[in-house]
């Protein structure tokens, strides 16, 4: 959104110095703004008189007329309310994803601290029912052969027994179910990056809707540092890109077709 | 490689490195610190000795590339294992990360069995 108004207004900048570039500021502002007064139609690309022998002082003239139009156009842009708006809500946007971040952030935390808590717990209840089984096995071995034992008892002590053992096993489901938990907490950290992400755009933007309503000339938006290329984060639509992998198995086989 | 090797976990989202820790923890290894960023990392691995890195790639200050050129550019850092844990899933960053001496890459999200395979298949490799 703020790249391509960017490349819009650069592309407009550049084509108030460059004749080939002309017709293409012209088409984009038409559509939002008066076009430029109507000229001779433009001769098509391959004239030779005109390849050959263009009138500077008619392109110049030219050059001339879609400046005045891209200064009208751009003020005509900074009156506009609507405009404006935007450039005001964009930093209550921020803020709001931001805070969507934070909160986020600080629920991921609970459930981390509620699994760790919950595994330590999960921790003492094995151990606990592991030395009560030894130790309960020791009571069934002497009860078997003792002649004190009655049948009933024996058979409490192996179902103990049996329960105790089984403790163990659903401790170990326990803790799986835990690690999936503690592992859905990444969200976090995915959306988390498409959030910062947005924010960034959201902040370029306000930047330029500022420049464009205050300072209003081409020159201005011409000398916008270009930005540099910066790391994508997540993935959200894979689906129809050949650029990226869709998963860890799309690593792996990448990696290993270049021998890696 | 130690017997009980030392993790160094980077990644600025706190809740990331608690999991990867955690995970680390699961698969048998204890011993593990944490670092926000590229340039936190650079600091503990020169102060401190680390046998193994696990880094995201977007971060801010230094990002993830930038770390692991320095540590392959650094004489005493250069042979430490380095695993990508990180979002990004362009072939471009991928290729990269394999050619700037990055030793495994994992996209996320992942799970606890591709961390286990990606770091016993490191650890084995610089046995």
């Amino acid at each position: 959104m703020g790249h391509s108004d960017a490349s819009s207004l650069r592309e407009i900048a550049s084509a108030a110095n460059t004749g080939s570039a002309a017709d293409r500021g012209v088409k984009v502002w038409g559509d939002i703004s008066n076009p430029v007064p109507s000229q001779e139609p433009a001769p098509a690309r391959g004239d030779s008189n005109v390849a050959e022998s263009p009138d500077p002082e008619d392109i110049y003239h030219r050059i001339g007329q879609l400046t005045r139009t891209l200064h009208d156009a751009m003020r005509e842009l900074g009156y506009q309310e609507s405009l404006a708006d935007v450039r005001d809500n964009l930093p209550d946007a921020r803020d709001r994803l931001a805070y969507i971040a934070r909160v986020t952030g600080d629920a991921a935390e609970k459930v981390l601290n509620s699994v760790d808590r919950a595994r330590s717990v999960q921790d003492e209840i094995s151990e606990g029912a592991k030395n009560l089984r030894t130790r309960w096995t020791a009571v069934a071995v002497y009860g078997a052969g003792g002649e004190r034992a009655t049948p009933a008892g024996v058979a409490l002590v192996n179902e103990t027994c049996e329960f105790l053992a089984n403790l163990g096993k659903q401790a170990e489901l326990t803790s799986a179910i835990l690690t999936e938990i503690m592992m859905a907490q990444d969200f976090h950290d995915l959306t988390g990056q498409v959030i910062r992400k947005i924010v960034d755009l959201a902040q370029t933007l306000e930047e330029q809707l500022v420049k464009l309503l205050i300072d209003a000339t081409p020159e201005e938006q011409r000398k916008k540092a270009i930005d540099g290329k910066k790391p994508e984060g997540p993935v959200v639509n894979p689906e129809g890109r050949s650029d990226v992998v869709a998963d860890q198995a799309g690593v792996d086989d990448l990696l290993a077709s270049l021998g890696f | 490689m130690s017997t009980d090797p030392r993790f160094l976990i980077v990644d600025d989202f706190s809740t990331m490195r608690r999991i990867l820790r955690n995970l680390l923890k699961e698969i048998g290894y204890n011993n593990a610190e944490e670092a926000e960023d590229g340039v936190v990392a650079l600091n503990l691995l020169r102060s401190g000795k680390f046998d193994f890195v696990v880094s995201d790639i977007n971060m801010p200050n230094m990002d993830g590339f930038a770390l692991l050129k320095s540590i392959r550019a650094d004489e005493k850092l250069k042979s430490i294992p380095f695993l990508m844990v990180t979002a990004e899933a362009k072939k471009e960053d991928i290729v990269n990360a394999a050619q700037n001496g990055a030793n495994g890459y994992i996209v996320k999200p992942f799970t606890k069995a591709t961390l286990e395979e990606k770091v016993q298949k490191i650890m084995q490799k610089n046995a």
